[in-house]
């Protein structure tokens, strides 16, 4: 058996899980939530995740009913993510891999979310969006790779959403996406917005632009209601996300589609996929709250992986990194 | 302690030495805390190193301004790091 710790800080989650062949042992997380018309910064959020690291690390201990001796490996997310919130989590992992002597490895935060994907649903192949805060990405495997079919060409799908957010001030609580979720149900006419699809790739920064212009106007002239808006970006953005992943699958020959990251636990989007996907007779696979928002399960999922097939990071060499692009990762244990 | 020369380059610098229970805890906290460059490249250097009980921190810099900053930075990093030491390093020295 192969128990492996894994640290996540790598944005405003704090994560630390604990995974033994497959099996999710602990999952403790606290999320650094700020006021409605404000995102989180890198120092704040460093703050946030040093005040709390070595609780939910106690807890992780705990809910796993392990001690230090137990672990097998040490995983932290290397990057990609915000600096200083990623160097608070790297310390803390640095320091207990050499108190407990246990071996570290330094996990790609994306491939995190694809490992982590595959365990709970059981897709074998497939083609993966990854769309959260800081990235989106369509994503195939090929030749010990995850290779990047298509992706944003300025900010995340996530951020747009996220910055929509603070513009009409809906609430961070429990997180911006989720509230425009549940807003855009009573959503009930279609605002048109831009809708940029680039070939493989998606832009989501002229839909925030235009979107945070006319937002205010339409809203106090009573041309429309916040919850439309919601609706309408929902569901603009969702469909360019469902067209890169259609063209991906056509392009890969491929039957199964999965989704992760933050707004992969969005309903919405996973209903839109699920119709493409019938119509094409491919399968979709979708995980929830706890394992597609970020987390340290998944961490310790990769770092599962990647143990397992020797590759362990040298402290000299565990650094963190803020650009850390997901093809950039010797997938070794798959064939 | 800062000090500043007389000569017109001059520079400022800071030395830090941070006393261990042991060698190994020493070791440990200096392994921990290397392995992360500066965020800024210019304008600053900073050296780290351990000898017997005692890390040692030893910075450059152009602009006091600079200096505090990565100072109390380190400081911060560096007591996360003791913290981590004093909370869960009992278990494997049992």
């Amino acid at each position: 058996m192969t128990v492996v710790i894994g640290f996540e800080g790598s944005a405003n989650k704090i994560g630390i899980g604990i995974v033994r062949d497959g099996e999710v042992l602990s999952n403790p997380r606290r999320t650094y939530i700020t006021p409605p018309g404000q995102g989180f910064l890198p120092s704040e959020t460093a703050k946030h995740h040093r005040s709390v690291i070595l609780t939910v690390l106690q807890e992780a201990l705990d809910e796993a009913g392990l001690k230090p001796a137990d672990v097998d490996c040490v995983a932290y997310t290397k990057g990609p993510g915000m600096g200083a919130p990623l160097v608070i989590v790297a310390l803390v992992a640095r320091t207990v891999a050499q108190l407990w002597e246990k071996p570290l490895v330094g996990v790609n935060h994306c491939i995190g979310h694809i490992e982590m994907g595959r365990l709970v649903t059981g897709a074998r192949n497939p083609t993966v969006l990854y769309v959260s805060g800081g990235n989106t990405q369509v994503i195939a495997y090929s030749e010990r790779r995850y290779r990047i079919f298509g992706e944003t060409i300025d900010i995340a799908v996530g951020n747009c959403l996220d910055r929509f957010a603070r513009v009409i001030k809906i609430s961070n609580d429990p997180s911006p996406g989720y509230n425009i979720e549940q807003m855009a149900k009573k959503g009930k006419q279609y605002v048109e917005l831009p809708y940029t699809v680039k070939g493989m790739d998606v832009s989501f920064s002229g839909i925030l632009s235009y979107i945070e212009e006319v937002a205010h106007k339409m809203l106090s002239s009573g041309q429309c209601s916040a919850e439309d808006l919601c609706f309408s970006l929902q569901e603009t953005v969702f469909s360019m996300l469902v067209e890169i992943t259609e063209r991906a699958m056509a392009h890969c020959g491929s039957q199964e589609v999965l989704i992760v990251g933050g707004v992969g636990c969005n309903l919405r989007l996973q209903e839109m996929m699920g119709v493409m996907c019938e119509e094409r007779g491919a399968q979709l696979f979708a995980t929830d709250e706890r394992f597609c928002i970020d987390n340290g399960a998944m961490i310790a999922q990769a770092g599962w992986e990647m143990f397992r097939v020797g590759q362990t990071t040298e402290l000299a060499d565990s650094w963190i990194t803020q650009r850390y692009r997901t093809d950039e990762v010797d997938v070794a244990w798959r064939d | 302690m800062a000090s500043r020369n007389s000569s017109s380059d001059a520079q400022l610098e800071f030395v830090l030495e941070v006393p261990f229970p042991s060698q190994r805890e020493a070791s440990i906290a200096l392994q921990a805390l290397s392995p992360d460059q500066e965020p800024r490249r210019r304008g600053i250097t900073k050296t780290l190193g351990a000898s017997a009980c005692t890390l040692s921190a030893k910075w450059t810099a152009d602009e006091a301004r600079i200096l505090r900053v990565s100072v109390g930075s380190f400081l911060d990093h560096l007591a996360l790091v003791i913290e981590t030491m004093d909370v869960f390093g009992q278990p494997v020295l049992q």
